[in-house]
């Protein structure tokens, strides 16, 4: 499927026409062949499964394909109705900005005033133009100036990421490109990028990719999805798309608000809206409690609130008391009394920087408490990084490596071969089994990351760090069944993670981190239920709990 | 006060200072560089004394080893030997490491002053304002200084990981093996976080030999110019009373 632009060409900010991308050494290309052209003013949300090309479709938007990063590019991509490849990438910067992934990895300025300015320095702008620049960006970013002089190594991962947005918009150009920029965001920082969404109604025309859409979805004009086979596999205004689409999208393993599926279940019992809902609350505000309705419902909802374990097993680890810090760092986390149990699994939710991966790492045993005891035998941790896990020079040797140690007798070679090749098939790595670890997309990482770890029974305690960041709608999916299989299995399981409906999916119960402690500890509906503890900890109800008030609401009545 | 000195000119003489701290071999100007560093520090930059005498303990130890050095071989300090014949601490060779050591410490505490009064931004800037400095090494330095603190974190998080894999916690400092086995990832590390600052920075628009504004570069003042002739001042004083 392709899409013919309306407007004129010249125009269009970004077309793109029968582009392929093929990177060095690959027998296939990345992505492609694509046609498609952005209007101005049009908000584009650009879906597609993991590794499907979508980075590579704005690389070479920007010139960075084939300018920085050596690939071969076929067809015509212009920007601004000229051709990428007339100017180096650093010529663009007038006309796109660029918001990356991972802020972290991009700032290059000493202190957010000069972070926000870089951009335009680089353009010679006049100082006054800059600095107003720079206050519009922080406010409309929800910076408060008196951050403007603080350094931005002693900023949260959140505040970097709104700094790297105000950056963004501080360029003020004709096109506004963010890739995942709400992947390590908590929700309120997530918010605030939807605000920006919101608000920006002139003539800039926005490209967002993004698997966390559920507070976009309704921001965008257009939704675009990149199909497995590198093509446009749909193409439209995204209430259409996710509803006429729904089968196609979900079998893709593309991210779909939850409304999309909340939607589908309303339609197989015949009492869905005229007018296909973005949001939870659109679909519910007009829904009729009919037996039907209620059904549907539930029937959305079944498979999306984890059940506590039918027996409650042994204790698996323990802490009693602790003072928990980082190595090297002063103590973040006092007086914590947490215990996990076999068969369990607890999401571990709070604000950026409130602690949470010093608390599972201290309850996995790898950080000595300051204070405080801990009991039960060590876990395995899969870090937030996941190249941070990495050790075998290919994804094959990765898992081998997880399943034998590096000692492994000659006979058992085979054996392990085939085990490992197994595991690669059911996680979907299977085609990558020769690659470096380091060249697979940010989602395969986490798999990988995820599949060494889980592939032995070492561990009776499994803590897993941001295990959805990154991934499509199938991957989350895979964790989410993954973390099912451990509980079955009896072992226990920490979950760290921004991602509240897959916390309430996966986890019965939540632990909340926030203020230099556990303010609250229960079964994670409840805890998300109650308004005033997640502003507390910064952090906002997910769609999936508005479906579940209105169910209680309806069935008590 | 130092603070608010030009970069550029408080860089400059604190590497004239350094350059005759290497080249007078008197014990009595190094004690009088360390002092005049001590009151700067203490009395104007309103720095804990006791944090001041932590400044020195590693150039301190630094400077026993020249002491024992010269005081063990002193046959192969002839120079050093001949010019401290007079000074008053006992043999020759005795002295000479005296002032060595004292040197040591005298050049750690002008570092010192250098580095804890001012501020690495303003320096870059004014680096590339007033000396033409290249903006994208200058902002290479930016990404460096940043990179150091991500280098720690990523350092703990492996060790971390392969604590794990060993199934007991990291010793809370790392030993030599250890330390050497960071050494290739963190590098892999280093690498790939300086390609996606350097793809960042491009796509900012950084270019090279672009014309470009420096928000906020200090500007050198007639203040910088009192600063640097006292300073000429006195250590010409100095130098010529050793």
């Amino acid at each position: 499927m392709t899409c013919a632009p309306s407007a004129p060409e010249a125009a269009a900010p970004a077309s793109w026409r029968a582009v392929t991308v093929r990177y060095p050494f690959r027998g296939a290309d990345a992505v492609g062949p694509v046609t498609l052209a952005v209007r101005p003013g049009e908000r584009v949300l650009l879906l597609g499964p993991t590794g499907s090309g979508k980075s590579s479709l704005l690389n070479a938007l920007t010139g960075i394909v084939p300018g920085i990063v050596p690939a071969e590019i076929g067809g015509d991509v212009l920007l601004m109705g000229e051709a990428a490849s007339n100017r180096p990438p650093s010529g663009w910067s007038a006309e796109a900005a660029r918001l990356f992934q991972d802020a972290d990895q991009t700032l290059c300025g000493m202190r957010v005033g000069d972070e926000i300015a870089f951009a335009l320095e680089n353009r010679a702008l006049p100082e006054p133009e800059i600095l107003r620049r720079i206050e519009v960006a922080m406010r409309r970013a929800g910076l408060v100036d008196a951050m403007r002089d603080r350094r931005t190594a002693t900023l949260s991962g959140g505040e970097k990421q709104l700094v790297a947005l105000a950056a963004a918009l501080a360029q003020e150009t004709p096109l506004f490109i963010a890739d995942e920029p709400t992947a390590h965001l908590a929700p309120l920082a997530a918010a605030r990028f939807r605000a920006v969404l919101d608000a920006d109604t002139g003539s800039r025309a926005f490209i967002v990719v993004d698997h966390r859409i559920d507070d976009l979805a309704g921001c965008f004009d257009r939704v675009v999805v990149v199909g497995a086979n590198g093509g446009i596999a749909a193409d439209g205004p995204p209430r259409t798309v996710f509803r006429e689409r729904f089968a196609d999208l979900r079998a893709l393993g593309v991210a779909m608000p939850a409304a999309a599926d909340l939607d589908a279940c309303l339609r197989d019992a015949g009492v869905a809206p005229s007018v296909p809902p973005l949001t939870v609350s659109e679909a519910l505000e007009t829904l009729d409690p009919a037996p039907a309705a209620l059904g549907a419902v539930r029937a959305f909802l079944r498979g999306r609130v984890a059940s506590p374990a039918e027996r409650p097993g042994e204790t698996v680890a323990r802490l009693e008391n602790a003072a928990c810090a980082p190595l090297f760092g002063p103590v973040v986390l006092r007086g914590v009394d947490l215990a996990v149990r076999a068969g369990e699994a607890v999401a571990i939710l709070g604000p950026n920087g409130a602690g949470k991966t010093t608390l599972t790492a201290s309850l996995a045993g790898l950080l000595r408490l300051k204070s405080g005891r801990r009991h039960g035998a060590l876990g395995g941790v899969a870090f937030q990084n996941p190249e941070t896990q990495f050790i075998g020079g290919s994804v094959i040797e990765e898992i081998r490596q997880s399943l034998n140690g590096k000692h492994i007798r000659t006979k058992d070679r085979n054996a392990a071969a085939d085990a490992a090749q197994q595991i690669l098939a059911h996680w979907g790595l299977s085609t990558l089994s020769a690659a470096h670890p380091y060249e697979l997309s940010q989602g395969q990482k986490r798999r990988l990351a995820l599949v060494s770890l889980t592939a032995t029974d070492r561990w009776p305690l499994l803590v897993l760090d941001e295990p959805t960041a990154g991934l499509d709608a199938a991957g989350a999916r895979m964790v989410a069944e993954a973390v099912d299989g451990f509980r079955a299995a009896r072992r226990a399981v920490a979950v760290v993670t921004h991602d509240l409906d897959f916390a309430l999916m996966t986890c019965p119960r939540a632990v909340i981190v926030a203020d230099g402690g556990i303010i609250a500890d229960g079964p994670t509906a409840e805890l998300l239920a109650d308004a005033a503890l997640l502003a507390r900890a910064g952090l906002a109800a997910p769609p999936v709990m508005q479906a579940l008030s209105w169910l209680e609401r309806h069935t008590q009545c | 006060m130092l603070t608010r000195i030009h970069p550029v000119v408080k860089l400059a003489v604190c590497t004239v200072w350094l350059v005759a701290a290497v080249l007078v071999f008197a014990a009595s100007f190094q004690i009088a560089t360390i002092a005049i560093a001590v009151v700067l520090l203490v009395a104007i930059e309103r720095r804990p004394p006791l944090f001041v005498l932590a400044l020195m303990v590693p150039f301190a130890l630094f400077g026993i080893g020249m002491l024992t050095t010269t005081a063990l071989f002193r046959e192969e300090a002839d120079f050093a030997l001949r010019v401290a014949a007079e000074a008053p601490f006992g043999s020759a060779a005795v002295s000479a490491g005296v002032v060595l050591f004292l040197r040591a410490i005298a050049c750690g505490m002008v570092s010192a002053v250098f580095v804890l009064t001012t501020d690495p931004a303003g320096l870059v800037k004014a680096l590339m304002a007033q000396c033409r400095l290249s903006p994208r090494v200058g902002y290479a330095l930016f990404s460096a200084m940043l990179l150091v603190p991500d280098l720690a974190a990523e350092a703990q998080q492996i060790r971390l990981a392969r604590a794990m894999r060993s199934s007991r916690p990291p010793r809370r400092v790392p030993g030599p093996f250890e330390t050497a086995s960071l050494v290739v990832p963190l590098l892999a590390f280093a690498i790939r976080r300086a390609g996606r600052a350097a793809i960042s920075m491009e796509t900012r628009g950084l270019a090279q030999g672009a014309p470009r504004t420096i928000l906020g570069a200090p500007v050198p003042s007639r203040r910088d110019a009192v600063f640097a002739a006292s300073a000429m001042l006195l250590l010409a004083a100095l130098v010529q009373a050793a």
